[in-house]
């Protein structure tokens, strides 16, 4: 339940970047989220219209790219994801391994007009 | 028809908490003020420990306490009574405490008499451990009933915190709690970890545990 919470934070951030920027409209915002991050996008998007309204970012689409959740094999150093293979490396097994990428939450880039 | 410009702003949305929470680490540094975040689930003995700990280190130093609740100030009237200090704050539903809610907190608490505070997070194992509240160390609380399987559920928390104390250790004995099971599957996650074993209602291990603090406070206000 932690979603709106940071939502509202992300519209802060990206309306000062917009005013240092001199940004006066952006059509659309886009996050990057981690698979592995405690962020869930379907309640991102579901938060986001309350955490705009009545902002600069009213108006502003928003865009999620999923980051995957991958890790590297410390016995083998096979790159695979993480989810798909319930953290054992389908090469040998070992569940070992070292966290490569997954846990991002960014703000990537604002599209403005 | 309009042309568009992407601006690439790249910034980590946690970024932001991290700092606020540097700078307050800073703040108690200068202030020897050393704050304790004390994380656990709900019904873990959070507020118990609380009062056995105050009970036993109280003529050494200046204890203050915060205490984080979705709702109600039953925990800071039962700290009240010890003479400690104390603050309650609400988050109104928000399941977490991040490091700008922690500072104001701490201005309300008023920390210039404050040797050690203890911030007594939301009963929540999931959240919390993804915000950095400003704190010198961080501490959990896993107790007897709930089970030895945690830390493979929530391996997060186990992962950040310096110290974990497993309570109610007065009563494995009616438990399927196997605690090398906890400590091995802990140290995996965290090598250096430091777990004790204690019981905040009969006093076993609390000795231990007040000494883990007062090196802690020792360190923090030397340096």
């Amino acid at each position: 339940m932690h979603e709106l919470g940071v939502v509202i934070k992300v519209v802060k951030t990206v309306e000062d970047f917009a005013k240092k920027n001199g940004v006066k409209k952006i059509d659309t915002l886009v996050l990057q989220i981690g698979e592995l991050s405690s962020m869930i996008p379907r309640y991102i998007e579901a938060c986001y219209p309350a955490a705009v309204d009545g902002t600069l970012m009213q108006d502003t689409k928003l865009k999620i790219e999923i980051l995957p959740g991958n890790g590297r094999c410390n016995n083998c150093y096979k790159v695979f994801n993480l989810i798909k293979s319930h953290s054992q490396c389908p090469n040998c097994s070992s569940d070992e391994w070292e966290l490569l990428s997954g846990k991002e939450f960014l703000i990537k880039e604002i599209i403005a007009c | 028809m309009d042309t568009f410009k992407v601006l690439e702003i790249k910034e980590s949305v946690f970024e932001d908490n991290n700092l606020q929470a540097n700078l307050l680490r800073d703040e108690l540094k200068r202030d020897k003020t050393f704050l304790l975040n004390l994380m656990s689930s709900p019904g873990s003995g959070k507020t118990t420990t609380v009062l056995k700990t105050i009970e036993e280190l109280k003529s050494d130093m200046r204890i203050g306490v915060l205490e984080a609740d979705i709702d109600s100030d039953v925990d800071a009237h039962k700290v009240a009574e010890t003479g400690a200090k104390v603050i309650q704050l609400h988050t109104g539903g928000m399941c977490h405490l991040d490091a700008d809610m922690t500072k104001q907190g701490l201005v309300g608490l008023g920390i210039e008499d404050v040797d050690f505070a203890i911030l007594e997070n939301v009963g929540n194992l999931v959240c919390p451990a993804e915000f950095d509240t400003g704190a010198s160390k961080n501490a959990m609380i896993l107790s007897v009933p709930e089970g030895d399987d945690k830390p493979l559920k929530y391996p997060l928390m186990f992962s950040i915190v310096d110290v974990l104390l497993i309570n109610k250790i007065d009563a494995i004995d009616y438990f399927d709690f196997d605690l090398e099971a906890v400590k091995n599957r802990v140290k995996k996650l965290n090598p250096n970890i430091r777990i004790i074993p204690i019981s905040a209602r009969t006093g076993e291990g609390i000795d231990e545990w007040a000494d883990w603090v007062r090196s802690e406070v020792k360190n923090w206000n030397e340096k």
